[in-house]
């Protein structure tokens, strides 16, 4: 089982190597709103307090990197499919439920990478975190991007079609990025749409990542983002897992 | 024997807004493919040899019926079947972005090959790869990728091999020089399962075929077997009277068929019973618009056993089921 997922993790994870250009372009986004949006959100909410507002700030564009980051990756499993790779692995020893894990681990590589690179950002921009809170914040966005790669290789293998696929996921992603208060704050809010985004999953880490970065590790949004990440991450897994039995459809 | 099959059926049930469907894409398979021999399914699109094939390979689970394949029960020990077959879709399987050596490594890997790095060069080197086995996927033609393919299939050296459709959409140059290889295949021992919509394949290359229409098996054994007994030639006529044409020559004929204004006539021996058969026409006065006299070919075999020839049935085109 352990053989079988540091095969394909390994196997995947030099596909990416051969191509280290598309993580780069998954941070260019998160980047982009630290270099040009948290200056005017330092300057609208907290008078140009850079550190300040960065701590607030930076936690939501690495819950973006997670929730971004995710979304393309399933789009390869989708032509792989069709295209008889995943088939032609079926019909081999291999433990099945290995194929997807594999994936998904590298997935949580790759955006760890992404994450001190986008953490690096910020710190050069002035935020400052302890190395506590920046580990605490890793393994958060790992439990973050294992759930939402759950659920982009759920919804490829149950799906098989990019264009069902984008639309589905272009229809959550907005909304889903707006309620998790990754741009501004929720409590800056009305508290009906507080009360909307605590029902949304990514508002969770978000909170938590602000709490994680203030240096409040003992804050409940901590352990309730973790608990429901969690949860989370390990139904869409292994819905996703489940979704691989119907390999040849 | 390396694959006995009994009675296999699949159906599938395909939702759409009129609502569910049944499709029986298999209907009751039986087939005996002895050690070393390269066995064909032959049939139009649609015939459920693919679906065959799926069921064959653990890729799906059968509705009913029992098979053992390479000496493992098909249902009871999935991943018995699944160390001792190497298994090339019609899709093939090679990915884009990787380069076919890696691609074969991970193979031998994925089937616990002892040296992958070194099964992975013997193979790539057998199948005339090894110069091209550092490039991308997607820079190959469609021959080359074909032999990837089958290289990725093969690198476990499993002594029995499935190839879905493997000549499909290659010239005639590349699906010779892989009949060959699957002949090199079998004399060193490998037990090989193809399917395939092509006459002049099952003829050429298959020691013994089963023809699969509508998902049964409608005839099985040597390509030489399935054409005797229908008879050695077959006399294809034109005229306007075909009935009473046929009415004439039933005497003559082990077998005839009418297809509109075609009449085959199945004899044994041609070249002398055409004359007869044009003496006994002009008797009755019949005129013919043409006449040609050939070896009968699975066509026939096809025609006489489903009523539709296999050239009718659109076997050059759409998707396989």
């Amino acid at each position: 089982m352990i053989r079988d997922t540091a095969l394909f993790f390994a196997h995947e994870a030099r596909n990416t190597l051969r191509n280290p250009i598309w993580p780069l372009f998954g941070i260019t986004q998160p980047v982009l709103y630290l270099l040009l949006f948290a200056p005017l959100f330092a300057g609208g909410s907290f008078q140009g307090e850079m550190g300040t507002a960065l701590s607030t700030f930076a936690p939501g564009m690495l819950v973006i990197t997670a929730l971004f980051g995710s979304m393309g990756v399933a789009y390869g499993t989708i032509f792989e499919l069709r295209n008889g790779v995943l088939e032609r692995i079926a019909v081999s020893p291999v433990w099945r439920p290995s194929i997807v894990l594999g994936r998904m681990l590298r997935d949580v590589a790759v955006l760890m990478v992404q994450s001190l690179a986008v953490m690096l950002v910020a710190m050069a921009m002035g935020l400052r975190v302890g190395p506590l809170g920046v580990l605490l914040m890793l393994a958060l966005l790992a439990v973050t991007g294992l759930f939402a790669s759950g659920v982009a290789y759920g919804l490829a293998l149950s799906l098989r079609d990019e264009n069902a696929m984008g639309q589905i996921m272009q229809f959550f992603a907005l909304p889903l990025m707006l309620l998790s208060g990754a741009l501004l704050p929720m409590a800056f809010g009305p508290d009906w749409l507080e009360t909307i985004s605590w029902f949304t999953p990514f508002y969770h880490p978000v909170e938590a990542g602000r709490a994680l970065f203030a240096g409040d590790f003992g804050d409940v949004s901590v352990p309730l983002a973790f608990g429901i990440m969690l949860g989370l991450a390990a139904l869409t897994v292994t819905w996703s897992v489940r979704s691989l039995r119907r390999l040849a459809g | 024997m390396i694959i006995s099959a009994q009675g296999l059926t699949k159906t599938f049930t395909t939702k759409s807004r009129k609502g569910a469907k049944k499709v029986e894409a298999v209907r009751g398979v039986d087939l005996r493919v002895e050690k070393g021999e390269i066995f064909g399914v032959l049939g139009p699109n649609g015939a459920g040899k693919t679906t065959t094939i799926r069921m064959l390979a653990t890729l799906l689970v059968p509705d009913s019926g029992q098979a053992t394949v390479a000496g493992h029960d098909l249902v009871a020990d999935p991943s018995g079947v699944r160390r001792n077959l190497g298994y090339v879709s019609q899709a093939g399987g090679v990915e884009e972005q990787n380069t076919p050596r890696a691609q074969v490594v991970f193979a031998a890997r994925a089937h616990r090959v002892q040296n992958p790095v070194e099964a992975a060069d013997q193979v790539l080197r057998r199948f005339d790869l090894h110069e091209i086995a550092d490039r991308p996927g997607r820079t190959l033609s469609g021959g080359q990728k074909r032999r990837v393919a089958i290289a990725l299939g093969l690198v476990h050296a499993p002594p029995l091999l499935f190839l879905d459709e493997p000549t499909t959409g290659l010239d005639p140059q590349n699906r010779a020089n892989l009949w060959e290889r699957i002949r090199e295949l079998r004399d060193l021992g490998t037990s090989v399962l193809l399917s395939t919509h092509y006459l002049d394949e099952a003829d050429a290359l298959c020691d013994r075929l089963a023809i699969v229409d509508h998902g049964v098996v409608v005839a099985e054994g040597t390509p030489g077997d399935l054409k005797r007994e229908l008879s050695g030639d077959v006399v294809t006529l034109r005229t306007t009277e075909t009935e009473r044409a046929a009415r004439v020559l039933a005497p003559l004929a082990r077998e005839s068929r009418v297809d509109d204004d075609v009449l085959r006539v199945y004899v044994d021996d041609g070249e002398h019973t055409l004359p007869v058969l044009l003496r006994r026409l002009e008797e009755e006065g019949l005129a013919l618009k043409s006449v040609a006299l050939d070896r009968s070919t699975l066509d026939d075999v096809f025609l006489a056993k489903t009523g539709r020839s296999l050239r009718d049935t659109g076997a050059e085109t759409g998707a396989t089921a």
